[in-house]
């Protein structure tokens, strides 16, 4: 069951057109999980809308002589295919096993990269969003692990498939998670099936313990 | 050059909000099933010079407001199909096209002047650390980078520091679940420790 949902205030900003790009991702993958936000932003985006056309403007002065123009060129464009283009590719895969991705999440699917085994039951895939942050779908098997860290930056996630804890909560499929500077967490997963899950990270992770403390001075390394 | 469609000039006759949903439902519905210019033109008077007024609000920038403003009504004549009334009403449906244009641009926008430094996600990071030994962003390891070391080390050992720096067990414990003295987990330890150090230098 979803219990982590995007605060009121991001929810607004996103029905408004105001979000960054990398949450209006997420929080739109969140919606297309969690009927209750799609029914909030649906009433947010019909607001919005009031707002914007019901606003009395003044029409000459928004009216420019390319308009006319621009409404003939578009009359002359051909109908887009019904339904709407989407892509062939809806699933990845990892390791035979297919995992159904949320529909705003389905034109990267042909952008993710190869999957790469990392320590402590996790694998990686590198997902190609361009320069709007690092994303990446990550999964932990039974026992998965990632290094307790805190972030530099702003880490978004969006729980695809399975359940996984961190030492703050406990998260389910279609759970939302905004994580920060102000957090200290170390997601792992007990499921036996494991946990997918897709994030986005603006700024490198702040490893705190476990396998970074390799990296840490060596003279420390030593008990 | 366009014949036959007026193009709105002033701003008489501004419709009440919900009749003007009824009748752009109907002009939506036309221009679905007949490719209907006219219908699309009413629709195009209405909606574009609000969400050019919108746009130019929130960007402050006119070729990128005509450039939505563009972008949304194409989008409504070529998929005027996919208008749902029962979903909403005509400007919620165009303003919601508008605004992931609106994301979408965004998207392309943002250039790399905030480029992410590591092509990793993981980058181990040491910077908070006061230490004269501390690592740099330059000398940044990633999670995989660290992986590959840690697959040269010889079984007994890997197996010890995946118990210790990622299960977080103390060596106490590993000594009881392998069943080894604990001087055996102290020595392999250090061991493995000594081996990544190696390796590490040799990565410089
Ligand atoms: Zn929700």
């Amino acid at each position: 069951m979803i219990n982590y949902h995007p605060t009121e205030e991001q929810l607004s900003e996103f029905a408004q057109g105001l979000s960054s790009p990398a949450l209006a991702l997420v929080i739109s993958a969140h919606i297309d999980m969690c009927g209750k936000c799609q029914k909030h932003v649906a009433r947010l985006e019909s607001d919005s809308a009031k707002a914007v056309f019901e606003d009395q403007i003044n029409i000459a002065a928004n009216q420019p002589k390319e308009f006319a123009s621009m409404l003939a060129d578009i009359t002359c464009l051909p109908v887009s295919e019904s339904p709407s283009a989407t892509p062939k590719e809806s699933m990845i895969e990892l390791d035979g096993r297919k995992f159904a991705v949320p529909r705003a999440l389905k034109r990267y699917v042909d952008k993710t990269g190869n999957w790469s085994h990392l320590l402590g039951n996790l694998w990686q895939a590198p997902v190609d969003l361009g320069p709007i942050g690092k994303a990446h779908f990550i999964f932990m098997q039974k026992n998965g692990r990632v290094p307790e860290h805190t972030h530099r930056g702003t880490e978004l996630t969006l729980v695809i498939d399975g359940e996984f804890s961190d030492g703050i909560s406990h998260y389910d499929t279609g759970d939302f998670i905004l994580m920060n500077s102000d957090n200290t967490h170390a997601p792992h997963s007990e499921a036996s099936e494991g946990c997918l899950v897709f994030s986005i990270v603006d700024a490198p992770l702040h490893f705190t313990s476990g396998i970074a403390r390799l990296l840490n001075p060596f003279s420390h390394l030593f008990f | 050059m366009l014949v036959g469609i007026p193009l709105q000039s002033n701003n008489a006759n501004i419709p009440k909000p919900k009749e003007c949903a009824q009748e752009m439902s109907q002009f939506l519905v036309t221009v679905a099933d007949k490719r209907c210019k006219r219908s699309f033109a009413e629709i195009f008077n209405y909606f574009a010079p609000r969400l050019r007024s919108y746009c130019l609000k929130q960007t402050g920038n006119e070729a990128l407001a005509m450039e939505l403003v563009q972008d949304t009504m194409s989008n409504v004549w070529q998929k005027a199909h996919l208008f749902n009334a029962d979903k909403g009403s005509p400007s919620t449906w165009i303003f919601t096209i508008a605004r992931n244009l609106r994301f979408d641009m965004l998207r392309k926008q943002q250039n790399r002047k905030e480029d992410i430094c590591s092509d990793d996600l993981w980058p181990i990071l040491c910077e908070h650390t006061a230490d004269a030994n501390e690592v740099t962003l330059e000398e940044q390891m990633t999670l995989q980078q660290i992986n590959t070391m840690f697959e040269s080390l010889p079984e007994k050992q890997k197996v010890v520091i995946e118990a210790i720096y990622i299960q977080g067990k103390s060596q106490q414990e590993v000594a009881l679940e392998l069943d080894i003295p604990l001087g055996t987990v102290k020595s392999r330890t250090r061991l493995a420790l000594q081996r990544l150090k190696e390796l590490i230098k040799d990565d410089d």
